[in-house]
């Protein structure tokens, strides 16, 4: 008899918090944001203002999503898979110029973290030492589109130098195994990677300090989301603004709720450089004074004529920088 | 009449069904209004590959050479290897477990060592289409060798015939067409492969055309590509039927011609 009611408490029991849980998330949007590739010191923010409830206070359950690529996380945002993309913003133009309709709703990175690097006991440090040597770069993907313009503003020519073509691993393994010198890529992404595996110092040479400037990482979303859930959005990205806000006052704190929640994602202490050389991207001179997100459509123009000259956008479709990025969901 | 008997004659059936398929594909995206940036149409598809075909074409024989290159060494590596299998309980019970836990290994995973390993040339290439394509030779030409009944054989040793001889006149006829329905496999997988390893690291090739194509959301030029692989898949596919076909024309699979007018 009494084992009996125990197990009917039991399943009442049950009952009741499996009734219990929706009603509690009643009121909560539960939000998927992905990334645009597995987890690295560019996204710390986000794991930091999960961590701190930056989100929750929000009334936001937010579940970050590792990505492949920013094209595939547009594509995963445009078709409803995901609720927000953290993804390379020209990227997303490009596929919103094919009709994928998705726009950007504050980008994060405003200064370019593109970059040609190499170990630093290679000595390369202008791009006049890139003459003789191997360049292993990723076909298609948005530093081999814009290569072409570094190249120009640095008068370097194509035959002075060779390439090798593989993808993201590829690239790295080809500098760490000397099949290559120099790869294309990002400043705190592909810098800290050579440096996690080999522990030898890395020499990048920005493409922004020759002038290449492109803006990159924004959140995105898609055109429907604006339309219906316009203060879900808003409320997100004031939570994703505090978050931003946070990571450049305690960058230690972010690497430290970004290796809580992906411990397979880096080490302390080259996350904490990968992060703070993110940081360092948040503003222009000319946002300076703003809130991160706040980008300047002047720098996103600029970025559009990159587009049109380099990145293959056809000049039909180049419309204004409003038509792909909207500030009006920002704090 | 000849009209008609052309409609339905087998060599066009395939090409009908392809078209049929087209048909489906244009419906479906025009009826859900699948948007050109998860799925282009299929004119568009065609205007790219009229439009980009010099360099199409191009790109296709870094692949091929890969995907032959990989073939070849399945075949010449597979079929000894299989014929060594069937003669050998004892290779049998020391290899044949090892082959199918290497081809167990996802060859997506270590295709970025082969780079490594072997440079940015060929070679990477030709080894992930042989990895994937080597297995199929290998599981039928042992099931080819083994399917040789015992009385066949000893029926043959009753009348004096010496081994080489058993094996040519009797057991490789019997194998024959087994081995050649692995080699069909292979030569579809090896063309897998030979992408793989292009995705991977390369200057050239259709895997490089993808890789490109795909990060300018060039989606009619990708399924241009795609449509190459593909036929690259079928053509080597057919060669490989008619070598079959010229080298056992007494097989019950050849014998559907015969059959048709009986």
């Amino acid at each position: 008899m009494q084992r009996r009611d125990l197990v009917k408490l039991a399943a009442a029991a049950v009952l009741a918090t499996s009734l219990a849980t929706p009603a509690l998330a009643q009121g909560r949007d539960k939000v998927i944001l992905m990334l645009n590739w597995y987890t690295y010191s560019e996204h710390a923010p986000f794991y930091l203002g999960k961590d701190k409830g930056f989100f929750d206070a929000e009334g936001i359950d937010l579940d970050i999503q590792e990505g492949r690529g920013s094209a595939v996380t547009v594509q995963a945002v445009a078709a409803g898979s995901a609720t927000f993309g953290y993804a390379d913003v020209p990227t997303m133009i490009k596929a919103a110029a094919k009709g994928a309709p998705v726009k950007a709703v504050g980008v994060a990175l405003q200064t370019s973290a593109m970059s040609v690097m190499g170990f630093s006991d290679k000595n390369i440090k202008t791009p006049k030492d890139i003459v003789g040597k191997t360049v292993a770069m990723t076909p298609g993907d948005s530093m081999s589109q814009i290569w072409p313009l570094f190249l120009k503003k640095t008068g370097l020519q194509e035959t002075q130098f060779k390439t090798v073509s593989g993808d993201a691993q590829t690239k790295l393994n080809a500098v760490i195994n000397g099949q290559a010198d120099l790869l294309l890529g990002y400043v705190m992404d592909q810098n800290i990677k050579l440096q996690d595996a080999t522990h030898k110092p890395v020499t990048p040479i920005r493409f922004a300090d020759y002038g290449v400037n492109m803006i990159s990482s924004g959140i995105i979303a898609s055109k429907d989301t604006l339309a219906t859930k316009a203060d879900m959005v808003k409320r997100f990205m004031r939570a994703a603004t505090r978050s931003l806000e946070e990571a450049e006052k305690n960058p230690e704190a972010a690497v430290a709720a970004t290796l809580k929640a992906q411990p397979k994602s880096g080490q302390p202490d080259t996350m904490l450089t990968g992060l703070k050389l993110t940081t360092a991207l948040y503003h222009t001179d000319e946002t300076k004074s703003l809130r991160p997100f706040r980008v300047s459509m002047k720098t996103v123009n600029e970025s559009l004529d990159l587009l049109v000259q380099y990145g293959g956008m056809d000049p039909a479709t180049r419309g204004k920088p409003e038509d792909w990025v909207t500030l009006d969901y920002l704090p | 009449m000849r009209t008609q008997r052309l409609l339905t004659s087998p060599g066009l059936r395939p090409f009908w069904l392809v078209l049929m398929l087209i048909v489906l594909w244009d419906l479906l995206i025009r009826l859900f209004k699948i948007p050109p940036y998860l799925i282009p149409n299929p004119l568009s598809v065609a205007k790219q590959l009229v439009a980009e075909w010099p360099m199409l074409l191009r790109e296709t024989l870094p692949t091929l050479y890969a995907t032959l290159g990989g073939f070849a060494l399945s075949a010449l590596i597979g079929v000894p290897i299989a014929m060594w299998i069937a003669y050998s309980r004892v290779v049998e019970s020391f290899v044949y477990p090892l082959l199918v836990f290497s081809q167990s290994v996802p060859k997506v995973a270590i295709a970025p060592l082969f780079v490594v390993w072997f440079g940015f040339g060929i070679v990477p290439k030709v080894i992930a289409a042989f990895l994937l394509g080597f297995f199929p030779v290998v599981v039928a030409t042992v099931q080819g060798f083994k399917s040789v009944e015992g009385d066949v054989i000893d029926l043959a040793r009753s009348m004096g015939a010496n081994p080489f001889k058993i094996f040519l006149k009797f057991r490789l006829p019997h194998a024959l067409p087994s081995i050649f329905s692995g080699l069909k496999v292979s030569v579809t997988l090896a063309v897998v492969g030979a992408v793989v390893g292009e995705f991977v690291g390369s200057n050239s090739g259709l895997g490089y055309v993808l890789q490109k194509a795909n990060g300018t959301f060039d989606l009619p030029l990708m399924f241009a590509a795609l449509v190459i692989l593909s036929m690259i898949g079928v053509l080597l596919f057919l060669v490989l039927e008619l070598i079959e076909r010229w080298l056992m024309p007494w097989h019950a699979s050849q014998r559907h011609d015969l059959a048709a007018t009986a």
